[in-house]
């Protein structure tokens, strides 16, 4: 699972004037025949640069995202839920262990990552700074978290890194099972008792204005924003992918009974575009910035197993190790 | 740290974070590059890397990361450092062509494995084994035994005595995969309970 996280600040000087226009203009050609570009072609500066940083954030958040469902492994109703869960958990560490070595192949160590996260310099996506209070939550992000996670991911898996496209492929082909898994729990959920379906109306209440945040603000269209779609590092803006998600998943939460708590939200059949009530982009920011309920335990929890596991990594380093980019 | 947790309230305290250090080079151990036959008869292909002390923890490592979920019929994994690679290509240019002939007093020491990149942006896969005494010389017999008018972009060869195979022992380790349906979406059928709960609310 992934949000896009949209931390994407503007890069004052992307250096483009510096880049060999040679180079770049056989870059940009093999890009435009839809070849894909691999570790050890040239590549501008800013591609690198905007790729590990999205990589990245990918990547910690399927690290920090297993936090909020790990929650209700403990707790799960009953052995064949448990099972899935743990199952779909070690899926989204499985994840960010095949992210963060794409992003090695760019030429960011796996160390400088962590470090970047635990420090608070690298982001993840906002959404999991929030709490699973019920076992409704973790079925919310089962179901719809994930889904807003495939949507983005399906775009992204048909940019230009290589690596990248690669691991978002067997990403999406995983998270087939979490997204069915997540709607059978909200289906039984829905079809039980009123206290289950009170539960899953007080979860979507709780988590739809994250939701709304999941794809983050409205793309400004910059100079900047234009060659990154050329380079297919950012494939669909913002708004488009959150209309993608409203179109898929209103529909089967209205089918099931439950209430979407936006009196404004309903499908413009003149444009296709679903409105909405302006999600609040200054919360959004806020949390981002460290000020949401589960910032600090999300990060300590990774500080705590960051240490507590540094003894067996000593233990076990060889002596004739030495440092590589892996190959793809 | 008080927690809805149970298992976050059960850590230990470490006291006061102070500023965060920079993690120490190779904090997260070397890297090994997996190869996976999905299927029987089918040719080994590259997977992704893992991170690990040696040979044994990243097959292991690499089992749990890259065969979990799909039919895995074999896996092998090896350092990074001990794969050859050659330069990569584009367009229509095959990456033979910048591969020198074979010698023909090549003692063939070593056997290698040898693998081919057929599109840029998908797996490398094996396209055979040939016998040379370098990675050098891998590459000129596999340009001898290998090449056709089909481009490849880029290869990679590998001493096999490098390589930590699947030992026969533990083929077995797959073998349960398909019984784990719990992690097969086809296994979280809601149809019957939807239709049955619209059903009723319809006549509600």
């Amino acid at each position: 699972m992934y949000g896009e996280g949209n931390t994407f600040e503007g890069i004052k000087n992307d250096g483009l004037a510096q880049e060999d226009p040679i180079q770049l203009s056989a870059f940009e050609a093999r890009i435009d025949r839809g070849e894909k570009i691999e570790p050890t072609d040239w590549m501008p500066q800013l591609y690198r640069k905007q790729l590990i940083r999205m990589i990245e954030q990918h990547a910690h958040s399927e690290i920090i995202g297993a936090l909020p469902e790990g929650t209700w492994i403990t707790r799960a109703p009953g052995f064949r839920r448990k099972l899935a869960l743990m199952a779909k958990v070690q899926d989204e560490v499985g994840h960010a262990q095949l992210l963060y070595s794409a992003a090695e192949t760019l030429g960011k160590s796996r160390e400088e990552m962590i470090t970047d996260l635990l420090s608070g310099k690298s982001k993840y996506s906002n959404i999991f700074n929030y709490p699973a209070f019920t076992w409704a939550d973790s079925c919310f992000i089962s179901w719809l978290v994930d889904a807003g996670a495939i949507v983005n991911q399906l775009a992204n898996s048909k940019g230009s890194y290589g690596p990248y496209c690669r691991a978002l492929e067997r990403i999406c082909a995983e998270e087939s099972f979490h997204l069915k898994y997540g709607h059978h729990c909200v289906i039984y959920l829905a079809a039980g008792t009123a206290k289950q379906r009170a539960m899953f109306q007080e979860a979507l209440n709780r988590w739809w204005p994250p939701m709304m945040h999941f794809f983050g603000p409205a793309d400004k269209i910059s100079a900047h924003t234009e060659v990154l779609m050329k380079w297919k590092v950012k494939m669909s803006s913002n708004d488009d992918m959150r209309n993608q998600f409203l179109d898929m998943y209103v529909p089967k939460i209205w089918e099931l009974g439950f209430t979407i708590p936006d009196p404004k939200l309903k499908k413009n059949i003149a444009t296709g575009r679903w409105e909405y009530t302006e999600p609040d982009w200054e919360e959004f920011k806020r949390v981002i910035n460290g000020d949401g309920p589960c910032n600090k335990e999300r990060l300590e929890v990774r500080r705590i197993a960051e240490e507590r596991g540094r003894w067996v990594r000593d233990a076990l380093r060889s002596p004739k190790a030495t440092y590589v980019s892996p190959l793809a | 740290m008080a927690s809805i947790d149970p298992r976050v309230n059960r850590l230990p305290e470490i006291g006061k974070p102070g500023l965060i250090q920079p993690k120490a080079p190779l904090d997260q151990l070397g890297t090994f590059e997996v190869f996976v036959q999905p299927k029987e008869g089918k040719p080994f292909q590259h997977e992704g890397s893992v991170h690990a002390p040696d040979t044994e923890m990243a097959f292991v490592l690499a089992k749990e990361t890259f065969t979990r979920r799909f039919t895995c019929s074999s896996l092998y994994v090896v350092d990074t450092r001990d794969v050859y690679v050659s330069p990569i290509t584009e367009g229509d240019r095959n990456v033979y062509e910048l591969i020198h002939d074979a010698a023909a007093n090549d003692h063939e020491k070593y056997t290698f494995e040898i693998y081919h990149l057929n599109k840029r942006g998908k797996q490398h896969t094996h396209a055979g084994t040939v016998s040379a005494s370098s990675h050098e010389g891998a590459m000129a017999k596999a340009k001898q035994q290998f090449n056709s008018d089909k481009i490849i972009y880029n290869i990679w060869s590998i001493r096999t005595d490098t390589i930590r195979f699947t030992a026969a022992e533990e083929m077995d380790l797959w073998l349960t995969l398909p019984e784990k349906k719990f992690r097969d979406a086809a296994d979280y059928k809601g149809g019957e309970k939807l239709k049955e709960f619209l059903k009723k609310t319809n006549h509600a």
